[in-house]
């Protein structure tokens, strides 16, 4: 079944019957999936993973580009989602996301040179009473300083 | 001085409530055993009702009455837990998955259970990866104790939950889009009617409640309507959980009685009033996609009405405060940008004008516009609000009206002495 | 969902079915809603928002195309409100849109330049760079895609998914990004992609077949059917001069609603090639009609009766295998016979026969011919050659000693007839299902020539003075159906532009 791990392809078989219809499960799958596929979804894994469902290969190309957390490009080794919306702006997202160009050398949606993440600014990730905040894969990190910000992604290299 | 009364959140401080045992310790799955054993499914509903429970999603509807439209159909019906918690300034539903999760599990069975379905999603924004673990955790315990899934609690009544995660999409926290979401399409709302309470997921009757209002079930089940309803104020009965945000010394989650109390207490008591000691400017009291409140609005009582009568809304129970030195410009800026990011693009006026309206905001920003495009900016407003699939038009049109319209003189200092852009 | 109810559009009372949507309700009243979005033979989309009414005792406008009428309803499609929203919505709609009107193959034809001339302010507001997006992307040898033009109504995405069974466009990214897609390698492959172009209510998907040929108000459109198969898709021929530019499938809920297949849409090149005949020949020579006549008629007095064998085309209209009957009547002709060009059928529209009146050939007595002919000696061979398809064995063409044929090319022949095609002449075919179609003339291909029926009619004349056959179609038609019973009742008037069924089908030719 399209080169996907047997582990992966048993999970998502699980997931199947959770539903009355298959397709159902494509948003949980996906994430299994990008991540066994080094974190995007190439127009191989687009297909393979299209193949798997039974869906056209568009449909899970629509997906991949209406959902945020689905990237359509290649990816550092971690994914870092700053938070940019409006609890984390009035407490200092602005300015992360400056220091971040400056001391790492990347934007949104850029990769570091050495790859070791890609960074995003993210609309509104949840963590509003804690702001400002970052998500770096799934791990959070919450009423963000420089100081703490420099200490996490300084970790990442 | 303003006090919590802590329902929901009364034992979110104690990292035992999130397993089975230290849930029943304290009461837990006793309302959906008094439901099962002595109730019928209309009771209960009847018991909501009662209760005054409003949605806590955003729309504030009564949750009794949406489970009255579902047909006495023998055809599978479902229930749906949004969790798709996306509102800016909004992140209460994730204290009850992450710290009492047997509680929205407990809710979710009661629902099911009323309503007749035989399955229940939990449709979790895929940004909420603890959340998914805890619920998952909770809900694997719940199975093995024979709570979820075959003849609950010997009752012959039988339903499946599972966790769903979402992939980064504000408006899959629109009830439609959810279902759409959740059978596996990009996250498109649908045209009503159908309402979902006749036609949801897969065609069949389903029933979308968010998080804290099936937590709110829970308690009502437990405790009784007439507890619920004592507390708070009419229109606005039980506990609510509110997160204050932004410029206050002491951002949190925060569950309240409303109608106690007045939004200026509120920030100062508990919120504790801006760290700078500058005055506040604006308050969003209900997300970012209600109207934003000034400094001189903010002496209304705390409640769904008073807060309607002020012009705004409480919305998904989301306060965000900023003080004078925030632009109002920046505030809107920020606000229309998400709202141009997340809209879908189905509808016309929304994918055209979200983007539109962002635009003629940073030319405000960046001082490129005229006084002509003040004029032209709510022009446009009125051309997308009212006029489209789902809210997400009006999710921007009223706060960046309210903006320009409330902070006028600071608009118009930015375009001063420009005709037009 | 029986019976009528009442409701009022823009004051006028009227009576509509139950279960109508507002738009379709309002033709009733004689409104036209505009709409882009929304098709009637496609699920409801709701997406374009042009469409808003206002409902009495509703707050908010409402999309016509997703509301039901209910009775006593009463709502506007045209007050203040409605307009004031309309033209929000249209320049909405252009605020990212090329205008790139003077290039543009959909102007002319386009609802973006109908609407905002009805329903526009006529000027725009909005002072940014347009969203880039891509532009001139090829979907393959049939479709042109620019996405810039898109107003993402999502018409073809439904087509493909909803009728033609071949979900092959999608929607990627969201917000003002979004744009279509293609599954695989980005090319379509349904038989049926091309609708999708007329389906496109702006210029983003165009014909590569048709684009840049000619501007639409230059030309002159024909209603009338596609010949490739025995369905008779309703189509429009649109021309410019005696050439033919493109066809276009017409909407006929009993036929073809309003779709057709890319093979008949795209298939009326035979109709403009310069390699065509366009006079008679006769011994291999050019020759005036009236020569070549007098001619046939001494070959066939030559024969008479039993010694000729008669071929007919089931491309030929009823009316002109009716003229060629009657002279096969005066002759004494029993042998006749037509070619049946078979092929593959689909579910939705394609017929495995693959030419248009096979049916109207047998209810005129023309047998299909043998699988094996009989090596039966003729003296003379009538043969009006198929357009395409199938054609007589050599050695049954071999076997006569003379040859009368109708031909589009010139072949080796006694005397040699050009034909006409389809959309040089009016007359009927028997569709699939027995209905009764018309043909309607759109160009003259060269001066010269003379259709089949006049040529037949003529030539029956010789032989028998008071034939008194010539005349219009409907003319024809009305001699055919006083003289055949399967087509009694029919006329002209009758069949319409829409067709009629055969009352009589079903009975044995």
């Amino acid at each position: 079944m399209a080169d996907f791990s047997p582990e992966l392809v048993a999970t998502i078989q699980d997931l199947w019957k959770r539903y009355p219809e298959r397709k159902a499960a494509l948003l949980p799958a996906m994430h299994l999936i990008q991540k066994e596929r080094g974190g995007w979804f190439s127009p191989e894994t687009i297909r393979d993973t299209a193949e798997l469902f039974q869906v056209p290969d568009i449909h899970v190309q629509g997906i991949v580009g209406f959902y945020d957390m689905f990237h359509a490009e290649p990816v550092g080794r971690h994914v870092v989602r700053l938070c940019k919306t409006l609890s984390c702006k009035l407490r200092g997202a602005d300015e992360l996301r400056a220091h971040v160009k400056s001391a790492y050398g990347v934007d949104h949606g850029q990769t570091t040179a050495d790859g070791a993440f890609t960074f995003r600014c993210f609309e509104c990730l949840g963590h509003c009473t804690t702001a400002p905040m970052m998500l770096v894969d799934e791990e959070r990190h919450e009423n963000l300083t420089v100081e703490k910000l420099d200490r996490v992604l300084g970790g990442l290299r | 001085m303003i006090g919590e009364t802590r329902v929901m959140l009364e034992h979110a401080a104690d990292p035992a409530q999130r397993t089975l045992a230290g849930y029943r310790r304290n009461g837990g799955y006793q309302a959906l055993a008094k439901a099962l054993r002595e109730m019928k499914p209309e009771e209960v509903t009847e018991e909501v009702l009662k209760s005054g429970l409003r949605g806590r999603g955003g729309a504030g509807f009564p949750t009794g009455r949406k489970w009255k439209f579902v047909p006495k159909t023998t055809k599978q019906k479902y229930i749906c837990v949004n969790a798709d918690e996306s509102e800016p300034g909004t992140c209460k539903d994730r204290q009850i998955m992450e710290n009492d999760p047997h509680q929205l599990i407990e809710g979710t069975l009661i629902a099911a259970y009323a309503i007749g379905a035989g399955t229940g999603y939990i449709y979790v924004r895929g940004e909420y990866p603890h959340s998914i673990r805890a619920l998952e955790d909770a809900l694997e315990e719940a199975r093995g104790a024979g709570l979820v899934g075959r003849d609950i609690l010997g009752s012959g009544f039988s339903c499946d939950i599972w966790v769903h995660s979402g992939a980064g999409a504000y408006i899959c926290g629109e009830e439609t889009a959810l279902l759409t979401s959740l059978e596996g399409n990009r996250g498109y709302p649908r045209l009503r009617p159908p309402f979902p309470a006749v036609e949801g997921l897969w065609k069949c009757p389903t029933v979308v409640n968010n998080v804290e209002t099936l937590a709110c079930v829970t308690h009502i089940l437990r405790r009784g309507a007439a507890w619920f309803s004592s507390l708070g104020c009419e229109g606005s009965t039980g506990t609510r959980l509110f997160c204050i945000s932004g410029h206050v010394r002491n951002p949190g989650v925060y569950e309240l009685e409303c109608g106690k109390f007045t939004l200026r207490e509120l920030l100062m008591d508990l919120g504790g009033g801006t760290p700078s000691g500058r005055p506040i400017k604006g308050v969003l009291p209900g997300g970012s996609s209600m109207p934003v409140l000034t400094a001189a609005e903010l002496d209304v009582r705390f409640d769904l009405d008073s807060i309607a009568k002020a012009g705004s809304s409480l919305g998904s129970g989301a306060i965000m405060v900023f003080d004078e030195s925030v632009s109002a410009v920046d505030v809107a800026l920020n606000i229309s940008q998400f709202y141009s990011h997340e809209s879908c693009g189905q509808c016309t006026p929304c994918r055209e004008g979200s983007d539109w309206v962002r635009l003629m905001l940073d030319a405000v920003r960046r001082r490129d516009a005229g006084e002509k495009d003040l004029a032209l900016l709510l022009d446009v407003l009125d051309r997308i609000e009212g006029n489209t699939i789902c809210a997400l038009a009006e999710a921007f049109c009223w706060p960046v009206r309210s903006f320009v319209k409330k902070f006028g003189a600071e608009f118009e200092a930015h375009v001063a002495g420009r005709a037009s852009a | 969902m029986s019976g009528t109810v009442n409701i009022t559009v823009d004051g006028k009372q009227v009576a509509v079915p139950a279960g109508t949507n507002l738009i379709e309700a309002a033709r009733h009243a004689g409104k036209s809603v505009p709409h882009y979005c929304y098709h009637p033979r496609l699920t409801v989309a709701g997406n374009c928002r042009i469409c808003l009414v206002e409902i009495q005792g509703q707050g908010k406008l409402q999309i016509a195309c997703n509301t039901k009428v209910t009775e006593g309803m009463s709502y506007f499609t045209d007050n203040e409100r409605v307009r004031k929203a309309r033209e929000g919505v249209m320049e909405l709609l252009l605020i990212n849109h090329p205008l790139d009107c003077p290039i543009c193959d959909q102007a002319g034809e386009c609802k973006l330049q109908e609407y905002a001339v009805e329903h526009g302010s006529g000027v725009t507001r909005f002072a940014f760079e347009k969203v880039s997006k891509p532009k001139n992307v090829s979907w393959g040898d049939r479709v042109v895609f620019d996405s810039e033009r898109c107003i993402l109504c999502t018409r073809c995405v439904r087509f493909l998914d909803e009728i033609a069974g071949t979900p092959e466009v999608g929607v990627d990214l969201r917000g003002e990004k979004a744009t279509l897609i293609v599954k695989g390698d980005g090319q379509l492959t349904s038989p049926y992609q091309m609708n999708i172009i007329d389906l496109c209510p702006v210029g983003a998907l165009t014909s590569r077949d048709f684009r840049f040929k000619s501007r639409v108000w230059f030309m002159h459109f024909t209603d009338t059917l596609c010949t490739s198969c025995a369905r008779g898709c309703n189509t429009v021929v649109g021309s410019r001069g005696d050439r033919v530019l493109r066809m276009v499938p017409r909407t006929n809920p009993d036929v073809n609603d309003s779709w057709m297949c890319d093979f008949g849409r795209l298939h009326y090149g035979f109709a403009n090639d310069p390699e065509r005949l366009t006079t008679p020949r006769v011994a291999g020579k050019g020759a005036p009609y009236a020569v070549a006549i007098s001619r046939a008629k001494a070959i066939l007095e030559g024969a008479r009766g039993q010694g000729i064998l008669a071929v007919a085309s089931p491309f030929m209209t009823n009316e002109e295998l009716f003229a060629l009957k009657g002279i096969l009547d005066h002759l004494g002709v029993e042998d006749r016979y037509f070619l049946k060009p078979m092929g593959e059928g689909d579910q939705l529209l394609v017929h495995p026969e693959k030419c248009p009146n096979a049916r109207g050939a047998s209810l005129l007595g023309f047998l299909e011919a043998p699988a094996e002919w009989a090596s039966k000696e003729y003296g003379v061979l009538l043969y009006v050659v198929p357009r395409e398809g199938t054609d007589l064995p050599e050695e049954v063409l071999k076997r006569a000693k003379r040859r009368i044929l109708f031909s589009l090319k010139d072949r080796e022949a006694d005397v040699c007839f050009p034909l006409t095609t389809w959309i040089e002449k009016d007359g009927t075919v028997v569709s699939a299902g027995d209905r009764l179609q018309r043909l309607t003339k759109g160009i003259t291909f060269e001066s010269t020539l003379v259709t089949e029926r006049t040529v037949l009619d003529r030539l029956h004349a010789a032989f028998d003075a008071g034939s008194g056959s010539e005349g219009t179609a409907a003319q024809a038609l009305a001699r055919l159906a006083a003289a055949v019973p399967a087509f009694q009742g029919a006329t002209w008037q009758r069949i319409g532009p829409m067709g009629m069924k055969l009352k009589a089908a079903g009975a044995p030719a």
